[in-house]
């Protein structure tokens, strides 16, 4: 059980005490809980996961570079995952991906100086019936509209302060 | 008129209130089940000609059979709701609208097949998806739906919800058991096939969102019910995926008599006012396009296959006069190579050549031989890649050009 | 005493042969003195079917099948070097050589000019530089030789040595064999078994007195 007050330290422990039973195959689900409190997966994290999982040192590090969604370096505090695949092209996502870099003043793969946000480009993320599309951290958003981006990226920066204070 | 069956409850019930889905058919289904002998289950989903809605259209009645005659134990049933092929949303419409006909329909199968566990992989990007399932997982478990002794029999069973981590691939079914046992997801060679060492090495039903979704309804009204359904040869009814350049994108059920043009022009309202069809991609990235003079298809299995496309997942994209065709393929070969999990040499390499000189080509510089080296890695990819991702690589690269009179032979 | 197996009768190449069932077509091939080209595959380590060099046509299957992995099967047809299996052999020897130096690899070099392989076939297409790690006492990894052939990871994995100091890294065109964090071997739990230097099939891993007397050109004298 983590309580509120626990400290990160506290709390990755926590669940990797609740995943060890599973040993190898708990991995993933370890890493995505570990990775939803820090952020990205680093290596002091990697290694108390293979001691606590009995998982080769490696093999977390593989694992992880395998997978999209998992990372093994520090990314920003929102992750924008835009789609610019088929039917959110045809229906405008070059604007949506021109105002977000825009907006934001980097490219697909950057972090903002600021830590706030890590734009990234994503393959069909399954919402063609409410194209063009994006997912703000684990926030579905669609459709966009290119005037709507700031207000978005805005609501998502407001969202972590609060979550901070 | 048709009826939906699949989309029945989706939008008019509370997605996990249990009385909702109580009050509407749900957990009819199961416990007929129960009073049934498992081989009786099996045989009824035989008779029905149902097969998998994933893309491989595979008859799910003889891979449970084939998995209920496996002396090994244990067994599992694993649904895959991976779902990441390009214009493909049907499975997330069923799991965030009626995620407990999921959850009674793996129960089913645990039955039927001599298993007493089951996941559902869901990809990663899916969060609402996968909260919903959770909440019905365990809301049917407080009911005793799920657990031991379900409903009073002797049947125990319960369900582990996994999240996928950004990987097309791991919707091939071994690198989906892969990736449930903590590990890259590169696909296994097979044979040994999933029914007989499939997840943890043991017999494995692995079936589609959808596919699960069609077989409380089979148990309700029977296997002739379900044939009737539809042509012959493609029973049941079908979820397609309309999206791209129409009025109204989205999840339209229908029995796979309707034409290409009844899904587009009816269902979907057509292409925006000012813009005319160019081309219809048909199975997703993996799949085919189509042109206009195929407007008048059948969507079924073998309606397709007789004009050289394929089903696939159900994925129908539409593209306009006003997008050019190279945006297109570039972000097919884009998706190809990013997603390749890079194991074997034709995909991990193929996959790549692909993608440089179809960019390339898009921006306007051809090379002499590109074509021939395209058809060379088509034929390479299709032949001697170690799963489905390689294999289909190079289909719509291949149709796409062939429609733009770029590939002429 | 151990059981016997059945034997199996199938045809290669229009031969027939007669095998104890659980024999690999690879294994029957090599039995006739046909040869089947193979990077991945190696006898004491598990066979993963990726390089797909070995597949051969097998009538009645829809693809190619990896030899190395396909057991016999009663009155099988198979045929070792079809048009097809040629086409997609070359093509994947071809996209090799644009990927990967594979100088030191002379079988596969020559196997590949006998079925009219062009190495400068996709020449144009991008491939990763990759720097030599020379972090050890023991070898050195140039991985612009490297075939990713998984060999070295099995042999310092489950197949061997079970020290799993290499992994994979990385996916699809990047796939790499990779330590945690790219950390230099010697902060690893590598322990210079050497292992994976015996199974490299390119060079990719040469231990470092290999090197040393190819340079001064003296003999091995069983080291």
């Amino acid at each position: 059980m983590t309580a509120k007050h626990d400290s990160p330290d506290e709390r990755v422990a926590q669940i990797i005490g609740r995943w060890a039973s599973y040993g190898r195959s708990g991995l993933l689900p370890c890493l995505q809980e570990i990775q939803s409190l820090t952020g990205w997966l680093s290596p002091e994290i990697c290694q108390q996961v293979a001691e606590g999982l009995r998982v080769p040192l490696a093999d977390v590090y593989g694992v992880i570079t395998f997978y999209g969604l998992l990372y093994d370096k520090p990314v920003g505090r929102v992750v924008i995952r835009l789609c610019d695949d088929i039917a959110c092209f045809i229906n405008g996502s070059g604007d949506i991906l021109r105002a977000t870099q825009e907006y934001l003043g980097i490219q697909p793969g950057e972090t903002t100086p600021d830590g706030m946000f890590t734009l990234e480009v994503h393959p069909c993320l399954g919402h063609c019936d409410i194209a063009p599309f994006m997912l703000i951290n684990d926030q579905p958003v669609g459709p966009v509209r290119p005037e709507d981006v700031p207000e978005i990226l805005e609501q998502a920066r407001r969202a972590v302060e609060v979550k901070d204070t | 008129m048709y009826e939906p069956i699949l989309l029945r409850r989706v939008g008019r019930i509370h997605p996990t209130r249990l009385s909702d889905y109580e009050t509407n058919d749900g957990y009819r289904a199961l416990r007929r089940a129960l009073t049934w002998r498992p081989e009786h289950i099996v045989q009824l989903i035989k008779e029905s000609a149902l097969v998998g809605r994933g893309g491989a259209a595979f008859p799910t009645g003889i891979k449970w059979e084939s998995v209920a005659k496996q002396p090994v134990t244990p067994k599992y049933i694993v649904c895959n709701a991976d779902e990441s092929e390009p214009g493909t949303f049907k499975d997330r419409v069923l799991m965030e609208n009626d995620p407990f006909a999921i959850v009674e329909a793996i129960t089913i199968a645990g039955y039927a097949v001599g298993a007493e566990k089951g996941y559902i992989y869901v990809r990663g990007e899916y969060s609402k998806a996968y909260d919903t399932l959770a909440t019905a997982v365990a809301a049917a478990r407080e009911a005793g739906y799920l657990g031991s002794h379900i409903l009073g029999s002797d049947f125990s069973f319960d369900i582990e919800l996994r999240r996928g981590a950004g990987a097309y691939v791991c919707g091939e079914e071994t690198a989906l058991f892969e990736s449930i046992e903590g590990k890259r997801g590169w696909p296994r060679q097979k044979p040994p096939f999933p029914t007989e060492a499939g997840l943890f090495g043991k017999p494995t039903v692995i079936n589609n969102v959808e596919t699960f979704a069609n077989i409380p309804w089979i148990l309700l009204n029977g296997a002739n019910w379900f044939r009737s359904l539809g042509p012959d040869g493609s029973a049941g009814p079908k979820l397609y995926c309309v999206s791209g350049a129409v009025n109204r994108p989205g999840v339209y059920e229908a029995p796979m008599n309707i034409t290409l043009r009844e899904l587009i022009e009816e269902k979907s309202q057509g292409l925006p006012d000012g813009r005319s069809l160019q081309a219809v991609l048909i199975g997703g990235a993996a799949g085919t396009f189509v042109g206009p003079e195929h407007l008048d298809v059948e969507m079924s299995f073998q309606g397709l296959s007789a004009i050289g496309a394929s089903l696939g997942s159900g994925a129908v994209m539409v593209i306009d006069d006003g997008t050019n065709m190279w945006d297109i393929l570039r972000r097919i070969a884009r998706f190809f190579a990013h997603e390749s999990c890079g194991k074997c040499f034709p995909c991990r390499y193929g996959t790549q050549r692909q993608r440089e000189i179809v960019e390339r080509m898009a921006n306007g510089t051809v090379r002499e031989n590109d074509l021939e080296r395209l058809v060379d890695l088509w034929a390479t990819m299709r032949d001697a890649s170690l799963c489905g991702l390689g294999q289909t690589a190079g289909n719509a690269i291949e149709s796409g050009l062939r429609l733009m009179g770029v590939l002429t032979t | 005493m151990s059981e016997e197996k059945p034997t199996v009768h199938m045809t290669i190449d229009g031969h027939s042969v007669a095998v104890p069932a659980g024999t690999t077509v690879l294994e029957a091939a090599d039995a006739l003195g046909i040869y089947i080209p193979r990077l991945c595959h190696h006898p004491h380590l598990t066979d993963n079917a990726l390089c797909r060099l070995c597949v051969v046509e097998w009538e009645g299957a829809r693809t190619l099948v990896p030899a190395c992995v396909a057991k016999v099967r009663e009155g099988a047809v198979v045929h070792t070097h079809s048009e097809r299996v040629l086409r997609a052999r070359r093509t994947i020897l071809e996209l090799l050589f644009s990927a990967a130096d594979l100088s030191d690899t002379p079988e596969i070099v020559a196997y590949a000019q006998t079925i009219g392989v062009n190495p400068e076939r996709f020449a144009d297409g991008e491939r990763i530089e990759h720097p030599i790690y020379d972090d050890n006492p023991f070898y050195i990894r140039d991985y612009n030789k490297c075939i990713m052939c998984n060999r070295c990871v099995q042999a310092c994995g489950n197949d061997m040595q079970f020290t799993y100091a290499l992994t994979v890294g990385g996916r699809g065109f990047h796939t790499h064999v990779d330590t945690f964090f790219h950390r230099p071997l010697p902060d690893t739990s590598c322990v210079f078994c050497g292992n994976c230097v015996a199974v490299c099939p390119t060079g990719a891993l040469v231990g470092k007195t290999e090197i040393e007397m190819a340079i001064t050109g003296e003999e091995n004298h069983g080291h």
